[in-house]
Parts: structure tokens; C-alpha cells; sequence
């Protein structure tokens, strides 16, 4: 289970979370759906360690770890441009936190196999498509056997048409591991596509929701509200 | 006709008088007695060698020190200390070399750590390294720092995600990815390092056969009035930085190609 509680945090005057506050549980999906610069990126660095919230907690499993350093949260992330490292090959992208004693050699052929990858382990990151770069990024993050996932737009790069190819393969992938997952996107559709659960960003708080139809209408709203 | 700019018939002349001709007044005043004194003094080959050792470890020293300040760049960026060696990179831009090697020479020249002798490192080969890095540094450091910045910080992010403390992360991905940088920041400070004399002549002195380097050999001869010594030594020199600056750009174009058919 991962949990926030009452997370808070501004930048100078800016106060961009205002009490966050959710719950995901092993083998749930939960799609965060928001407008740009609600803040979504915000939480998942806080979650993931890159900053530090203002107040409020994180718990995985029972575990308070708002004071650890990312490199001990065993938290999987894959960012929005797929982050993958430009000067190794995807073999030792994905291999990447073998050498800090994280996953296993039987976790690496294991992702490999099930995003399709095997062609295109030699490869640099530069020389694969959208698609392959966010698989990548996706089977380095899982191989490295985290206790959670965290994924910010991580297919904003893919074209549509090989979205609908993606997001299904990363549905039964993350879904195969029974983890938490939570999977940050401002697309509706998508959300749809990959979610088990919804929750929406709207000044501040997060608010769990039933369908991304509904998140979508109340985006939908809010865009037209501030003038977009 | 075509008008012609005002920049053409500026620079074109000027730049012929002022940086071509000198050039060329040195290598046409190369005399083969000039060269036989030149090669055949054993001080001279001295230079050479101490010019060329310690310009290599000034600059090494300077890619290592370049490399600390990338760190702190990278990981401590509102710190005092990252604060203070960034303003103290652009000090030396201004300072008269001379005052740097005077600065030296009061910091490093008398009895200290009880290892030295009364003038401390003063006069010394280390001294002359010192001297060299004291102003070659801040152009490695900014030459790394500056490519440091164009480094996705996602990048460091998603290693730490995976592990990785802040110096296995700088390890494993910074240092691999500013590997051109530091290439570039090393040859610079060579280069800068080989041109010294004011702060090295200060704080290593000139003392022939032990601290004295190319440039420092040049001034002397002038001084005794061996002009044909002095003018063989500066042709040398001027070879050695074209050498330099071909290396570079060669490098330059190399990396650029294998970057285009990767
Ligand atoms: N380091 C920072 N310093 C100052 N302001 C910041 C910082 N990071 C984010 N912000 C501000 O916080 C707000 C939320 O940003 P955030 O990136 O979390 O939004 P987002 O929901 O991820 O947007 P997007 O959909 O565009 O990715 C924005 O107004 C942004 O300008
Ligand atoms: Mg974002």
C-alpha cells in the first residue's frame, strides 16, 4: 500500500498542494488525472524523494519514508521524456540497478520478454522510437523490483495509434506485479485505457472519482472556467 | 558593385596587421644559427620538458578541482561554498597573473606543514603546477560546469530512483556524459597552462634547468640578448599551439561525425 497523507507544499508564494492525500493498494492502477500545472509532477517528486514536501507523510507497506533519500525508497519512476540514459545500451538501461543490489538478473529477461524487447537490447536509447523508449524506461524501472510504481505521462511522446498498442501491454505488465501503482496523466483517454482507479488534482487536493469520464467533465469545466 | 561593410574593410586588414603579421615576424626571423644554438642548449630541452610535465598535471589538476565544482553545481547549488567558487571563477579573468603568483608565493612560499624548506614550495616544480592551475582552473571549471548544465536532471532523478547515492549517480551517468567536456576543459588548460609565465615566473621563479618552462626561457633570452635563441624558442612555441588548437578541432569534427552516423 502506498499512502500520502495531508502532503502540503508551495514554492516562494505558491501554494500547489494543499492537503494530498490517497491511497493505493498492491495491484491497483490509479490514474491522476489533472490540468497542466495542477501540480501532479510535484506530488510524484515528493513521492518519489526528489523533494521535500512542507509537511504531511508518505507510507509504503506501513513504512513512514518521507525522510529517506530517494535511492532508499525503492520506489519504480518513469518520467515524462522516458529518461532513458543516452551513453548505455537498453540491455544496460534496464540492467541499471543490478548494480546496487536491486532485482535480478531472471527480473531483467522477465521484462524483456514481456515489453518486447529482445531485439533491441544492443541498441542506444537514441536509435529506438517513442513507443520503445518509454518500454525501456518502463522495463528499467520494473526490473529494478520496486516496492511501488510512480509513471508522469510516461507515454506523452508515443503517437496515438501505437498508444492503443502501449498502454494495454503496460496494463497487464504492472498489473502482473501486484504493486501500487500510480500513473500521472492529463489525458482522459489514456486513463481509461490503463486505470483500475481514478482520482482527479483540482486545487490542490486529490480526489478519488469514478470514471475518467467524469474527471474529464470537471476538467472540462475547470478549463473553461480559467479562460482556456 | 557590392557595397562593401565597413566590417570587411575593418577587419580584414586589421586583422592581418595585428594577429597575422606578429605571428609570421617571429617564424620569419628563424635563423638556422638561431636553431643550432637553440637545440643544442640542454636548458632549453629542460623547458620543454618541465613546460610540457607540469602543463600536464596543471591540467589534470584542473579537471579534477572542475569536476568537484560540477559536483557541487549539480547537488549543492544554494550552498555558501558553491556560491563562493562560483563568484571566485570569474576573480581571475581580471587579476593580473603577477598578483596571482605573488598570492601563491605569500600563501605557499616559507616553512609550512614542516615539509618544506625556509621558502616553503616556493622555486619548486609543484610550485609552477600550482601557478599554472591557479589560472587555468576557472576555464575548466567553467567549461564543465557549463556542459554539466545542459544535463537532464531527470536523468539524475531516475538514477537515484534506482539506487544510486548522489556520487554513484554522478559516477555512473554525469561524469560518462560530460565525457567530451572534460576532454575539452583538460586541452584548454594545457593550453592555458603552457602560456603562463607571469604567475609561474612569481611563485616558480625562473631558476634555468629546474623551474624555468618555454615562456620563461623566452624572456631570458631576450634579456641576455640571444634574440635568435628567443626567436627559435617562440617559433617553437607557436607550433605547439597550433598543434593544440588542430587537436582540438579535429576532435571536434571527429565526435561530430561519429555522433551523426551513431
Ligand atoms: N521547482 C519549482 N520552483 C518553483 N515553482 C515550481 C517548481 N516546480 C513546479 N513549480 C510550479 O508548481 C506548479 C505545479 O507544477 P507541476 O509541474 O507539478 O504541474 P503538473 O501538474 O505536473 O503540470 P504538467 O501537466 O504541465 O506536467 C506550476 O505552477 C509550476 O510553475
Ligand atoms: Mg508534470
Amino acid at each position: 500500500m502506498l499512502e500520502a497523507r495531508e502532503l502540503h507544499k508551495s514554492f516562494d508564494d505558491r501554494h500547489v498542494l494543499k492537503g494530498v492525500t490517497f491511497g493505493v493498494g498492491p495491484g491497483e492502477i490509479r490514474v491522476l488525472i489533472g490540468l497542466n500545472g495542477c501540480g501532479k509532477t510535484t506530488l510524484q517528486r515528493i513521492i518519489t524523494g526528489i523533494l521535500e514536501p512542507d509537511s504531511g507523510s508518505i507510507r509504503i507497506g506501513g513504512e513512514e519514508i518521507t525522510a529517506l533519500p530517494p535511492e532508499e525508497r525503492q520506489l519504480g519512476y518513469v518520467p515524462q521524456n522516458t529518461g532513458l540514459f543516452p551513453h548505455l545500451s537498453v540491455r544496460e538501461n534496464i540492467l541499471y540497478s543490478l548494480k546496487n543490489g536491486r532485482g535480478s538478473v531472471e527480473s531483467f529477461h522477465g521484462m524483456v520478454e514481456l515489453l518486447g524487447l529482445e531485439t533491441y537490447l544492443d541498441l542506444k536509447p537514441k536509435q529506438l522510437s517513442g513507443g520503445y523508449r518509454s518500454r525501456v524506461s518502463l522495463a528499467r524501472a520494473l526490473a529494478s523490483s520496486p516496492r511501488a510504481m510512480l509513471l508522469d505521462e510516461p507515454i506523452t511522446e508515443v503517437d496515438r495509434a501505437k498508444k492503443e498498442f502501449v498502454l494495454p501491454l503496460f496494463r497487464e505488465t504492472l498489473l502482473g506485479l501486484k504493486i501500487p501503482v500510480l500513473y500521472i496523466t492529463h489525458d482522459p483517454w489514456e486513463a481509461g485505457e490503463i486505470g483500475t482507479s481514478f482520482s482527479i488534482m483540482k486545487g490542490g487536493v486529490m480526489s478519488p472519482i469514478s470514471s475518467p469520464e467524469e474527471a474529464f467533465a470537471v476538467i472540462r469545466q475547470e478549463a473553461r472556467d480559467s479562460g482556456e | 558593385m557590392r557595397k562593401v561593410s565597413i566590417w570587411e574593410v575593418l577587419f580584414v586588414p586589421l586583422f592581418f596587421l595585428l594577429i597575422f603579421y606578429p605571428i609570421l615576424a617571429i617564424l620569419g626571423n628563424v635563423t638556422l644559427d638561431g636553431m643550432a644554438k637553440t637545440f643544442g642548449d640542454p636548458v632549453f630541452w629542460d623547458a620543454v620538458k618541465n613546460t610540457l610535465g607540469t602543463a600536464f598535471c596543471a591540467a589534470l589538476l584542473g579537471v579534477l578541482m572542475a569536476l568537484g565544482f560540477a559536483y557541487f553545481y549539480i547537488f549543492h547549488p544554494g550552498t555558501v561554498i558553491y556560491r563562493i567558487a562560483d563568484f571566485m571563477n570569474d576573480l581571475p579573468i581580471a587579476l593580473p597573473h603577477t598578483v596571482a603568483g605573488l598570492a601563491l608565493l605569500l600563501a605557499f612560499g616559507r616553512n609550512m606543514f614542516g615539509f618544506a624548506g625556509p621558502t616553503g614550495l616556493a622555486f619548486t616544480l609543484v610550485a609552477v603546477i600550482l601557478a599554472m592551475f591557479f589560472v587555468s582552473y576557472p576555464l575548466a571549471a567553467r567549461t564543465i560546469a557549463s556542459s554539466a548544465e545542459e544535463i537532464d536532471r531527470e536523468l539524475i532523478n531516475v538514477a537515484r530512483s534506482l539506487g544510486d547515492s548522489p556520487p554513484r549517480a554522478y559516477r555512473r551517468i554525469v561524469i560518462p556524459l560530460l565525457g567530451e567536456a572534460i576532454f575539452s576543459a583538460f586541452v584548454l588548460g594545457f593550453s592555458r597552462s603552457l602560456s603562463e609565465f607571469a604567475a609561474v615566473i612569481m611563485f616558480g621563479g625562473n631558476v634555468p634547468g629546474m623551474t624555468m618552462v618555454l615562456a620563461s626561457y623566452v624572456f631570458t633570452k631576450v634579456e641576455e640578448g640571444e634574440v635568435s635563441m628567443a626567436v627559435t624558442a617562440s617559433a617553437f612555441c607557436i607550433l605547439l599551439s597550433l598543434l593544440l588548437v588542430l587537436f582540438l578541432r579535429l576532435e571536434v569534427k571527429f565526435r561530430a561525425r561519429s555522433k551523426r552516423t551513431a
